[in-house]
C-alpha cells in the first residue's frame, strides 16, 4: 500500500514539478529510522522522494526560511510544492492565516498519515546502533536487528503527539496520495490526555517535574528552530544582548524562561505538530507544555490553531463583551 | 592573572610496570566508591531515568550506575570546557566619602582539583587534541583550560559499541585508540580489565583489586586486538582542505547539502571538538561576573557584528563554515590535524539527519560537476 | 526594575512579613492605575509597602515575559493594573491584554508557579480607594503565601544532574 502510495506521489510530483519552483518532501536518510528533507528541483531526483511512518519532520517551516523563502519575493515565482501530513497541514494553515505566505504560493500534496514512528520508543526495545533496517509490514514495524527480525506493533512506538491526533488527514491540500485516515482521537480528553495527568499531580511536584526536566535543556534551541511557528528566528529575545532578557547562564531560571517565552509566544498559534519535542537532543518533553495553553484556548476561546485559513488566532484580536474568560 | 603553560600538558612515561586490575561487574560500584574518595571522579551516566534516554558525563556520586552499554549523548568536553565557566567575579564599590568615585575589586580566583573521567571513549579523549592546539599550544594558552587539562586523567573503554554512524577510523583516530589516556578499560563477560598506561595512573589503582587471571587477561587481549583490527568509518578525508577551498564559491553545492539545517546549535553543542565560546558580562546591579559560555557558529548571532552585519546572514555559510573549521581550516593551521573525532554525534542528533561524513565525502567529487 | 513609585506617605509598619523581604512588582498603565495610586498617596490612604511600581504606557504593552521573569526569579508577587475594559487610551489594549494575561494566569500552575501570585486588575485614576483595597488585599494574599522560592532547586538537588558547572 505505502508503495503503492510512493509511486502515486512520484507520478503526480513528475507532471507537476514543471509548474514548480521547487518540491519539498521527505527522503531516506543513513537513519534507518529517520528521513531527511530534501529539496526537488529536477525530474532525475524525484525517485528521493519517499513516504511512510519515518516521515516525522514538518516540512511547512522550510516555507518562511531560505532557500524556499526568497527576499524580496519574485513576483512572477511559481509555486512551490510541499508535503504535508495532518498535523503539518494545520501549520500551514497558520503561515498562511499569519500572512507569511500565500495560499496561491504553495501546491500542497496531502497525505493521510497513520502516526509517524518516535524513534526513541524503538530504542527502549533494541539498541539503536542494532537497528540496520526497518520496514512496514501491516500495522508492524520490523526492524532488522543483525539478527532475527524484530517485530513491533506500529502503535508501540508512534509519537506522543500521534496518541491523541484528531486531524490525520490533511485540512487543507490539493492533491492527496492514499487512502484516507481513521483519526485517534475525537475528543479533548483524549488528545490532552498528558496534560490532564500532569493537572492531576499537586503543584510541587509539577514543579519539581520541570525543573529536572528542564535542567537537561541544553540551550541548543533547536525546539525553537524546528517550530514551523516560531518565525522571529534570528531576533529571538533569549539570544539578543538588546534587550538583555537572559543570561548565558545554563541554570534552571534561565531555561524556565526560555521555555516559557517559547511557549507563550506559541498561545494560540500551536498546531501541536510536536517538532519541538521530537528534535530536542536531551528528550525534554517540550510539546506538553504547549498542548497545555492548547488546551487553554481551546476551553478559554474555543479555538483551535491552523484550521481556517481565514480565522484570526484568538491572541491577536479580542472580544469586547466577554467578561468571563 | 598567573601566566599559561605554554607546553601541551604531556605526561611522563616513566618506567612503568603493567599494572592490570580486574573489576568483576557486581564489585564496580565498591570501585568507583574507592576511587572517588582519592580523586573527583566523572562517569557516563544516564541524564534521564528510562535506560535509552539521553546520557552524559557527570560527576559520580555513591549508588549512580555508569552507563557503559552506549556513547554518551553528550560529549567529554564539559569536564575540561565547561558550557558556563566564570572566568572572574568583580564588584564596583562606592567611596564613602561619597565622591561619585567608585573603585573596582576583581577576584579570578580559581581551583582545578585532580579529576578521573572513568569510561572515556578513544573518540572523546582523542577530541582533546583539537582543543589542546587551541587552548594549550600557543600563541594564546587558556589557564583555566590548561589548570584543568593537566589534572585530567581517562580511564579509556575499548570501544564495541560503533555503530553505523561512528566514523573514527577515517579522521585518525578507532575504537582501541589509547592516544592521550591514562587507563585503559576492557570490557570482559563478568566485569572489566583495567590497565594503567601511565605511572600517575599507577598510583590510582592501587587497592582497587588484583590482577586479571590468565584466562580474563588473554580474552582482554583478544577483544583489543580485534578491536585495533576494526575499521570504522569509510570517509575519505585525504586532502580535504584543498577540496574544499575548491567547493567554497559554489553556493550550489552548499544548498543541495544543507537546505535541510534548521540552523540550531545540536551539533556545535554535542560536538567534542567543538569550542567556539562567547564572553558575557553578567551584571546585577555593583556586582557582576565575567562569563565563558559555550556558542555555537550555527547561530546568527555568532558572528553578528556591532554595525549590525552579518558576514555569514544564513545557514548555508554558517554550516560551509563548520566543515570548513573542521576539514579545512584546522588542518591547514595545525600540522593536518583533522578537527573531527569522528564520533558521529553530530549525524546521531541532527533533528533532519544531516550527514556530515556526506558534505565531506562529495567535497572532492568533480568540483566542476554544477 | 525603576522604584518609581508614587508612595503613599504612611509610614511603613514593620510587621513580620515586611521583614520577611515580601517584594510585590506592580505593572501600572499610566493612564489609569498609575494615577490611581497616586491619587491614593494624594489621599493619605494607608497601603502596604511591599510593592515596587513599573510604569507602563498600556496594558496592551504587558509581554507576559515580564510577570514570567518576575517570578521565575523569586519575585514574590505580580500586580498588573490598568484601566477598566472600554475605558483604554488607546482604546482597545486592555482587551489585548485581558485575553494574554487571562491565558498565562491558566497555564503558570502546569509549570508550578502558583496562580496566586499573579493578579491582574483595572483601576482607574479617581479609585485611590480602589487601589487601596486592591494592594492591600494581594499584598496580605502574598504575606500568606510567603516568600517565592523561584524555580532555582533547592541547595544539595543541584548534583542530581550536572548543571554542567564543575
Amino acid at each position: 500500500m505505502l508503495e503503492n502510495d510512493r509511486n502515486q506521489l512520484h507520478k503526480l510530483v513528475e507532471e507537476a514539478l514543471p509548474e514548480l519552483d521547487m518540491m519539498i518532501g521527505w527522503a531516506e536518510s543513513c537513519d534507518p529510522l529517520q528521513t531527511t528533507p530534501v529539496f526537488i528541483r529536477d525530474a532525475k531526483s524525484i525517485s528521493k522522494l519517499t513516504l511512510g511512518p519515518f516521515c516525522s519532520q514538518n516540512l511547512a517551516g522550510y516555507l518562511v526560511k531560505p532557500p524556499a523563502l526568497d527576499a524580496p519575493p519574485k513576483p512572477d515565482a511559481k509555486p512551490i510544492g510541499i508535503c504535508v501530513k495532518g498535523c503539518d497541514s494545520r501549520s500551514l494553515v497558520a503561515l498562511i492565516q499569519e500572512k507569511f505566505i500565500t495560499r496561491d504560493r504553495v501546491r500542497i500534496f496531502g497525505i493521510p498519515c497513520r502516526g509517524t514512528v518516535d524513534f526513541r520508543k524503538v530504542a527502549q526495545r533494541v539498541p539503536l546502533a542494532n537497528v540496520k533496517s526497518a520496514t512496514m509490514e501491516g500495522d508492524s514495524l520490523v526492524i532488522d536487528d543483525s539478527g532475527t527480525p524484530l517485530r513491533l506493533d506500529l502503535e508501540e512506538v508512534l509519537a506522543r503527539k500521534c496518541l491523541g491526533c484528531r486531524y490525520p488527514n490533511p485540512v487543507i491540500q490539493d492533491v492527496v496520495i492514499g487512502q484516507e485516515a481513521k483519526p485517534r482521537s475525537s475528543s479533548l480528553a483524549a488528545t490532552y490526555r498528558d496534560v490532564a495527568a500532569m493537572d492531576a499531580k499537586p503543584l510541587e511536584e509539577r514543579l519539581a517535574f520541570w525543573q529536572s526536566e528542564l535542567d537537561r535543556c541544553i540551550r541548543c534551541y533547536a525546539c525553537r528552530n524546528a517550530c514551523p511557528l516560531c518565525v522571529c528566528q534570528d531576533r529571538c529575545i533569549v539570544e539578543t544582548r538588546e534587550p538583555r532578557w537572559l543570561t548565558q547562564r545554563v541554570g534552571i531560571p534561565e531555561k524556565f524562561l526560555f521555555h516559557f517565552i517559547h511557549a507563550m509566544h506559541l498561545a494560540g498559534r500551536c498546531t501541536g505538530c510536536g517538532e519541538c519535542e521530537r528534535v530536542c537532543p536531551m528528550d525534554i518533553p517540550v510539546t506538553l507544555i504547549k498542548e497545555k495553553l492548547n488546551k487553554i484556548m481551546e476551553e478559554m476561546l474555543g479555538y483551535s490553531a491552523g484550521l481556517d485559513p481565514e480565522a484570526v488566532p484568538p491572541l491577536l484580536t479580542f472580544n469586547p463583551g466577554e467578561t468571563e474568560i | 592573572m598567573k601566566s599559561g603553560v605554554n607546553k601541551r600538558p604531556e605526561l611522563k612515561r616513566g618506567n612503568l610496570m603493567a599494572v592490570k586490575i580486574f573489576i568483576a561487574a557486581d564489585r564496580l560500584d565498591s570501585v568507583l566508591e574507592k576511587l572517588a574518595t582519592k580523586i573527583d571522579l566523572w562517569i557516563p551516566a544516564l541524564l534521564k531515568g528510562d535506560k535509552s534516554g539521553p546520557t552524559g558525563f557527570v560527576p559520580y556520586e555513591v549508588g549512580k550506575a555508569p552507563a557503559f552499554d552506549r556513547q554518551t549523548t553528550l560529549p567529554l568536553k564539559k569536564v575540561l570546557l565547561p558550557q558556563e565557566e566564570t572566568l572572574l567575579r568583580f564588584e564596583y564599590k562606592k567611596d564613602p566619602e561619597g565622591a561619585p568615585k567608585t573603585t573596582i575589586a576583581l577576584d579570578d580566583h580559581r581551583e582545578a582539583r585532580p579529576t578521573l573521567v572513568f569510561g572515556a571513549r578513544s573518540c572523546d579523549v582523542r577530541a582533546l587534541t583539537t582543543l589542546d592546539r587551541v587552548f594549550a599550544n600557543g600563541p594564546y594558552v587558556d589557564p583555566y583550560y590548561v589548570e584543568r587539562r593537566k589534572n585530567t586523567f581517562f580511564a579509556t573503554l575499548v570501544c564495541k559499541e560503533n555503530d553505523v554512524k561512528c566514523f573514527c577510523s577515517s579522521v585518525g583516530g578507532g575504537p582501541a585508540d589509547m592516544e592521550g589516556s591514562h587507563l585503559k578499560i576492557v570490557q570482559v563477560d563478568d566485569g572489566y580489565v583495567v590497565e594503567a598506561l601511565t605511572a600517575e595512573a599507577q598510583s590510582l589503582l592501587d587497592g582497587l583489586g588484583d590482577a586479571p587471571d590468565a584466562a580474563r587477561d588473554a580474552k582482554a587481549a583478544e577483544m583489543v586486538k580485534e578491536a585495533s583490527g576494526r575499521r570504522v568509518g569509510d570517509v575519505d578525508t585525504q586532502g580535504c582542505a584543498e577540496a574544499f577551498r575548491n567547493r567554497f564559491p559554489q553556493t550550489d553545492y552548499w544548498v543541495q547539502m544543507v537546505s535541510q539545517c534548521l540552523s540550531c546549535g545540536v551539533c556545535t553543542y554535542v560536538c567534542p571538538t567543538c569550542y567556539c565560546f562567547s564572553i558575557t558580562d553578567e551584571v546585577e546591579n555593583l556586582k557582576g561576573e565575567r562569563l565563558r559560555s559555550w556558542d555555537s557558529c550555527m547561530f546568527y548571532h555568532y558572528t553578528l557584528e556591532a554595525s549590525g552585519h552579518n558576514p555569514r546572514p544564513t545557514k548555508l555559510e554558517r554550516y560551509r563554515n563548520r566543515v570548513g573549521h573542521k576539514f579545512s581550516y584546522i588542518p591547514e593551521k595545525y600540522e593536518g590535524l583533522l578537527g573531527c573525532c569522528g564520533c558521529g554525534r553530530c549525524i546521531r542528533s541532527c533533528p533532519v539527519s544531516i550527514d556530515i561524513r556526506q558534505v565531506v565525502g562529495h567535497l572532492k567529487e568533480n568540483t566542476n560537476e554544477q | 526594575m525603576t522604584d518609581s513609585s508614587p508612595r503613599s506617605s504612611a509610614p511603613a509598619d514593620e510587621t513580620a512579613a515586611t521583614k520577611q523581604g515580601i517584594k510585590i512588582v506592580g505593572f501600572l498603565c499610566n493612564w489609569c492605575s498609575y494615577g490611581g495610586a497616586d491619587t491614593a498617596g494624594v489621599c493619605r490612604f494607608k497601603q502596604p509597602t511591599d510593592l515596587r511600581v513599573v510604569r507602563i504606557p498600556c496594558t496592551g504593552r504587558m509581554d507576559p515575559l515580564f510577570i514570567a521573569k518576575s517570578l521565575i526569579y523569586g519575585v514574590d508577587g505580580v500586580l498588573v493594573s490598568g484601566c477598566h475594559p472600554r475605558d483604554c487610551h488607546y482604546a482597545v489594549g486592555n482587551f489585548y491584554a485581558r485575553r494574554r494575561m487571562e491565558a498565562f494566569k491558566a497555564f503558570l500552575p502546569f509549570m508550578g508557579i502558583d496562580t496566586q501570585r499573579f493578579k491582574y486588575t483595572w483601576v482607574s485614576a479617581s479609585e485611590g480607594q480602589q487601589w487601596q483595597k486592591v494592594v492591600t488585599e494581594f499584598s496580605e494574599q502574598i504575606h500568606r503565601l510567603g516568600p517565592n522560592p523561584g524555580v532555582r532547586l533547592r541547595s544539595g538537588d543541584n548534583s542530581k544532574v550536572s548543571s554542567g558547572l564543575r
